[in-house]
């Protein structure tokens, strides 16, 4: 089976399955089993089976995609070879990876092209490689007009990414849920809420409905993950939202869980204005929904988003009789080895011999190397880039487009004016906003601590596999559709978040908010990753995060679960008596701190985390001023990510246990809870291997959009560097060696303090009180946010209540009683009026038949002499009436 | 002089009979002579029709009404002729109030049964054209003369010169056709419009059928419901 | 005597009838027995028969262009029918009245009087 038709029937397949598993759940959970055991066996059941068809499609993606290894290892043995390569040794596989798929596979017309190259270069002929992304319409729903509704996919690289890691990591969920949620199958003394008799809730188990909405919220986010149009991805994000409303509020009776569901919806809610602004702008801008393009039924192609945003462009060269792919912002990366005065020629870094005329340098403005400066000499490391990512119209001549539509005239009218580049801006702050909201970035990161209230496997879930990573998702799905003023905008939003959220985890003694407060650290540095330019970057972060971020929650919750306590403070020298539970958490620790030997091997965060800085590098050595502080803040930040997961993890597990009470108490968990645990821990170790044929950065790299990097026209001075040129050995060996010792004199601080107890932590405490207080009180965001909103809201809302109560219920009742009035009036007449007439009426009629009573005599004798009166009378009248007439 | 017509004298006669006895059973106060004198009465009335020309229906007036409803009527004056009943008086007033309606009502009818002059004389007779005309054609009695005249089985209808068909046709044929909604009768002088309206009988035939029957059960019911409530 | 020799026409009858007519109504006008009225009803129905057959008769007025017909013999019957018919119901309830009060003086039957 062909892989456009298989992808999308296995993809499908698993994003259907939990939705099966919800309904059945949903009409029959209850009766599922005793107290709806089996409920868990049928949510399992289904996303382990989404799991193995999303390896399968995995699978097929990988060898169709990634399975020419052949040439990738020409292109590894061409940069090898090539002088002057500033890349060691170590990195080269994974530089060549990427470079590799920028150029190889960017596009599925430039793929096309650029292996028709690399071919062409091993005497081969046309491309065979397959198109970057599959989209097609499953069903239509609606079209009125230009508006189009339809179920539709779209699956590139990043789709089947998303789609492996999430049934992976739900599924080990889901296991582990089984386990934790036990305690559901029974009847449930809630001893945190107490009635108003004073005594404990009772209630009955949970336990089907828990599957149950796992099961939703699995369908939900791989549902926002294949969606193929904006309005897919609108209503599964809201449904991921109304999700994480229903998990977190799981205990409703306590009051902390259900203000901290209203919490997470409410905040949701603010993001999501902004979405659906940034949505409707990019729908009145380009009138479409779709992502990318799609056949419609005459076969005519209608142009998706991306493609409207950054239409690829081909120039014919007539002299090479050879296509040459220059999509807007693509990069060919590679070394000029000759020149004529009429054209360059390159020899690409991945083998290719490309012939570059001069004439359309000058158009296209292809401006020079890393610096920025046209190439110089022969002979020198060159790149060519085009600013800004869009189409510029000089070179419209040169466009041969064989297989997609030419761009519709509006369009390119749009994209000439001032004000369509205006509306691109606004849609996408706003979509970011809706990214701000679900991701808790800045300023809205308050939700996340709170949605802690939720059972511990949700809290996994949504930290790793699905809330959070949905806003990081959208802001990686729309990258192609961010301008570089909103990309600076992102940087700055996840600079600031990663900063804030990684300070503020410093001073939490409740093991779960150290690590929201973490997650809302690394969300940050998924988003500054994105925002600098890093796109693959920050999706790799979300990838490994995932699983590092799961394993720590689980690990979390093992403990919870162990000792029935968040509270750090009263934990203590545990991994002596859990010791899966704390070894695995320490790989996940180490995973997070970016552990490695440097150059040689690392932990997943490593390598992810590690990409991140170096474009961060890479973007502060083009734009000083930003760089500087965006770099800043993200280096600071790992710095304290290490201090604050090595105190928890010290805290937790290490030293004396400080509560005998719960450390007596203390078991470990049963094997359905840590063996998922000892699963994700391999993956939180090796999930970033940038060497492996299969790996993460590689995999992103095919669903690469062309022209990804874009300037910034309404600013000065920002340019956003190729995601490629951070893998030049100055930024990457920069950042890998800061990286290390940051870490490092995090890790040693933690280790002082809390490891071997040589500083104390509560001097420190007591020496740095303005900001401890300052930190422990989160910022006072909350406060902040209960001043300037809650609370004027509030008291609009008392005066809105009491003008109701006063003033329109006043109004109510004077009518009311008027009404009344003209009521009793109205009753008086029709008593005394109507009712009088009827009953006069009655009266005449009853006295005339009175009155005729006596007529009926009852003789009959009477009664003829009266009929022969009568028709004499009769007879006389006609006789007198004829002969008056004639 | 005119011979003396014959027709005219028995109509005279039978008059007479009619007129003396229906005032007869008027003055008369005693049941059972009242309906003896109806009976006269009645009879002298079929031979009017006969006289007429309706041999049918005076035929039928002696069956039906002499022989049937009289017989009937005195059954009934049997069954309750009981002393007091059979002359029962009444009061001179009633009797002058029903002169004096009886007065006003003849001197309504009688000017006008007399007033349409074509009334007051028979058919004149034929000329001997149309009965040469005729000829040896036999012809029911037709009411113009323009329009061709029905064969009908049972001869000329000959006129003597009073203008009195001395051969009676024979209607009895074409009423029991007519009352099974053939008109045999109109067939030839009617314009084509009125076709439809020339239907026979059929219908009120049936109908009346129906209310013989019903009124035979009725009044089998009503006879009997005394002795049914005492037997109850 | 030229009362003889003339024929009879459509008046003639029409008198009869009339003179029955009235008979008959005086009859029904005069009578307390029951029986009585009952025979006047059976003298006015003759005289409504006699002017049906008069007017249908086609040889008793001069112009029979506007003859009844056969129809007048055809309403005729069914009035004899229907007065048969009237006869058997009058005398059942005649008899049914007898039954009950012993006595046929229509005067006594003023039960539903108003």
């Amino acid at each position: 089976m062909a892989p456009e038709a298989s992808l999308p029937l296995l993809l499908g397949l698993a994003w259907l399955l939990p939705l099966a598993s919800f309904a059945i759940i949903v009409l029959f959970g209850p009766k599922l089993g005793k107290a709806g055991i089996l409920a868990s066996y049928v949510a399992t059941g289904a996303i382990v089976g989404s799991f193995l068809l999303s390896m399968v499609a995995f699978g097929i993606w990988h060898f169709r995609h990634v399975g020419a290894r052949a040439e990738e290892a020409v292109h590894g043995a061409a940069v090898a070879a090539t002088p002057g390569n500033m890349h060691t040794a170590d990195e080269g596989g994974s530089h060549d990876g990427e470079s590799h798929s920028e150029s190889g596979h960017g596009d599925s017309k430039h793929g096309d092209s650029e292996h028709g190259d690399a071919h062409a270069g091993g005497g081969h002929g046309l491309p065979t490689t397959l198109p970057k992304s599959f989209t097609k319409d499953w069903y239509s729903l609606a079209q009125i007009g230009q508006l189009k509704l339809s179920i539709s996919y779209y699956i590139d690289s990043l789709t089947v990414l998303m789609f492996s890691m999430v049934t992976l990591i739900a599924s080990l969920i889901h296991f582990y849920a089984f386990g934790y949620m036990h305690d559901e199958l029974h009847d449930i003394e809630d001893h945190e809420v107490v009635l108003s008799d004073g005594h404990h809730l009772h209630r009955p188990g949970r336990f089907y409905r828990f599957f149950q909405y796992l099961s939703l919220f699995c369908f939900s986010m791989l549902g926002l993950v294949i969606a193929g149009n904006i309005l897919m991805v609108f209503v599964f994000w809201e449904l991921v939202g109304i999700c994480s409303y229903f998990l977190i509020g799981f205990y409703i009776e306590r009051r902390s869980a259900s203000n901290a569901a209203n919490k997470a919806f409410i905040v949701n809610r603010v993001g999501d204005f902004g979405m659906i602004i940034g949505l409707m702008a990019l729908w009145g801008s380009l009138g479409t929904f779709a992502f990318g393009d799609i056949k419609n039924e005459q076969g005519k192609v209608e142009r998706g988003i991306f493609s409207s945003v950054r239409p690829p462009e081909k120039i014919y060269d007539p002299a090479a009789r050879q296509v040459i792919a220059m999509t807007g912002g693509m990069v060919i990366s590679g070394k000029v080895t000759a020149e004529t005065p009429d054209s360059i020629t390159l020899l690409a870094d991945n083998g290719d011999t490309k012939v570059i005329l001069r004439s359309d340098i000058e158009k296209r403005g292809i401006v020079g190397g890393p610096d920025g400066k046209p190439p110089a000499t022969v002979h020198e490391p060159f790149a060519l880039r085009v600013p800004d990512g869009m189409v510029k119209s000089a070179a419209m001549n040169l466009i041969v487009d064989d297989s997609v539509e030419p761009t519709p005239a509006q369009i390119e009218t749009w994209r000439n004016e001032k004000y369509g580049y205006w509306l691109l801006v606004i849609a996408g702050l706003g979509i970011f906003c809706g990214c701000v909201g679900k991701s808790a970035q800045f300023p809205l990161h308050v939700w996340l601590p709170d949605a802690m209230e939720g059972p511990t496997p949700v809290s996994a879930l949504v930290h790793s596999a699905t809330m959070v990573a949905a806003g990081v998702y959208l802001a990686g799905r729309f990258f192609p559709v961010f301008t570089g003023e909103v990309l600076l905008v992102i940087a700055y939003v996840g600079a600031i978040t990663l900063f804030l959220a990684a300070t503020i985890a410093i001073t939490a003694v409740d093991i779960k908010r150290v690590l929201a407060y973490s997650t809302v650290s690394q969300l940050g540095y998924m988003m500054l990753g994105i925002g600098v330019g890093g796109w693959a970057a920050g999706l790799f972060h979300l990838i490994t995060h995932a699983f590092f971020k799961s394993l720590l929650f689980m690990c979390s919750g093992s403990v919870i679960h162990a000792t029935h306590t968040n509270d750090m403070r009263r934990m203590g020298g545990l991994r002596h008596k859990m010791p899966w539970t704390a070894y695995t958490m320490l790989v996940g620790v180490l995973a997070i701190y970016g552990a490695a030997i440097p150059f040689l091997i690392g932990f997943s965060g490593h390598y992810s985390k590690d990409s991140i800085i170096a474009q961060a590098l890479s973007f502060w050595d083009l734009n000083p001023r930003h760089g500087a502080i965006l770099a800043g803040l993200a280096i600071a930040g790992s710095g304290i990510t290490a201090f604050y997961m090595f105190r928890m993890w010290f805290m937790t597990f290490a030293g004396k246990p400080r509560d005998h009470h719960v450390y007596e108490h203390v078991h470990e968990s049963p094997p359905v809870m840590y063996v998922p645990l000892v699963v994700l821990s391999v993956f939180a170790f090796a999930a970033g291997f940038p060497w492996l044929p299969f790996s993460v950065p590689k995999l992103l790299e095919q669903a690469r959009y062309p022209g990804a990097a874009a300037a910034a026209p309404l600013l000065d001075k920002v340019v956003f560097p190729e995601e490629y040129l951070s893998h030049v050995g100055a930024f990457h060996n920069q950042a890998e060696i800061i990286i290390t010792f940051v870490a490092l004199g995090g890790l040693a601080l933690a280790v002082a303090f809390y490891g071997l107890q040589l500083l104390n932590p509560d001097e420190a405490k007591k020496q740095f009180s303005p900001i401890y207080k300052l930190l422990w009180n989160k910022y006072y965001f909350d406060e902040l946010y209960a001043a300037i909103f809650v609370r004027p809201v509030m008291f609009v809302a008392k005066i809105i209540a009491n003008f109701d109560r006063w003033f329109i219920d006043g109004i109510i009742h004077r009518l009311a009683a008027g009404v009344k009035q003209i009521s009793l009036l109205d009753d008086m007449i029709d008593r005394y009026f109507v009712d009088g007439l009827v009953n006069l009426v009655a009266a005449w009629t009853w006295s005339i038949g009175n009155s005729l009573r006596s007529l009926q005599t009852g003789r009959l004798r009477q009664y003829v002499m009266l009929i022969v009166i009568g028709t004499v009378a009769l007879t006389l009248l006609v006789r007198w009436s004829v002969a008056a007439g004639s | 002089m005119n011979p003396i017509n014959w027709h005219t004298v028995f109509f005279y006669l039978y008059a007479l009979v009619a007129c003396g006895f229906g005032v007869a059973v008027v003055i008369s106060t005693n049941i059972v002579r009242m309906a003896l004198y109806l009976i006269f009465s009645l009879g002298a009335t079929a031979g009017l029709f006969f006289l007429a020309g309706a041999d049918f229906v005076g035929s039928m007036q002696l069956l039906i009404y002499v022989g049937g409803t009289l017989v009937l009527l005195i059954f009934g004056v049997m069954l309750t002729a009981q002393g007091p009943l059979i002359s029962l008086r009444t009061s001179g007033g009633d009797w002058i109030v029903a002169m004096l309606l009886a007065g006003c009502l003849a001197a309504l009818l009688v000017p006008a049964g007399l007033t349409v002059s074509s009334w007051n004389t028979g058919r004149p007779a034929p000329t001997t054209e149309q009965v040469a005309g005729n000829g040896a054609q036999p012809v029911l009695v037709s009411t113009t003369e323009k329009t061709p005249q029905i064969p009908l089985a049972g001869g000329l209808p000959d006129v003597d010169n009073n203008g009195i068909p001395d051969k009676q046709p024979i209607t009895a044929a074409p009423i029991g056709l007519g009352l099974l909604g053939a008109r045999v009768d109109k067939l030839e002088n009617v314009p084509e419009a009125l076709r439809p309206g020339m239907s026979g009988y059929l219908l009120p035939f049936e109908v009346i059928s129906v209310h013989l029957l019903v009124v035979l059960v009725g009044a089998a019911y009503l006879a009997r419901s005394k002795r049914s409530a005492m037997n109850r | 005597m030229q009362l003889l020799t003339q024929s009879v026409g459509v008046s003639h009858f029409l008198v009869v009838g009339a003179v029955l007519f009235i008979a008959g109504v005086v009859c029904m006008a005069v009578k307390r027995n029951a029986l009585g009225v009952l025979m006047g009803i059976e003298l006015v129905l003759n005289g409504a028969n006699i002017n049906f057959v008069a007017f249908g008769s086609n040889f008793l007025r001069s112009d029979t262009a506007y003859s009844l017909g056969l129809d007048g013999q055809l309403i005729s019957l069914f009035v004899i029918v229907l007065a048969a018919a009237e006869a058997a119901v009058a005398l059942a309830i005649t008899l049914n009245f007898y039954n009950n009060h012993s006595t046929v003086d229509v005067d006594r039957a003023d039960e539903l009087k108003g």
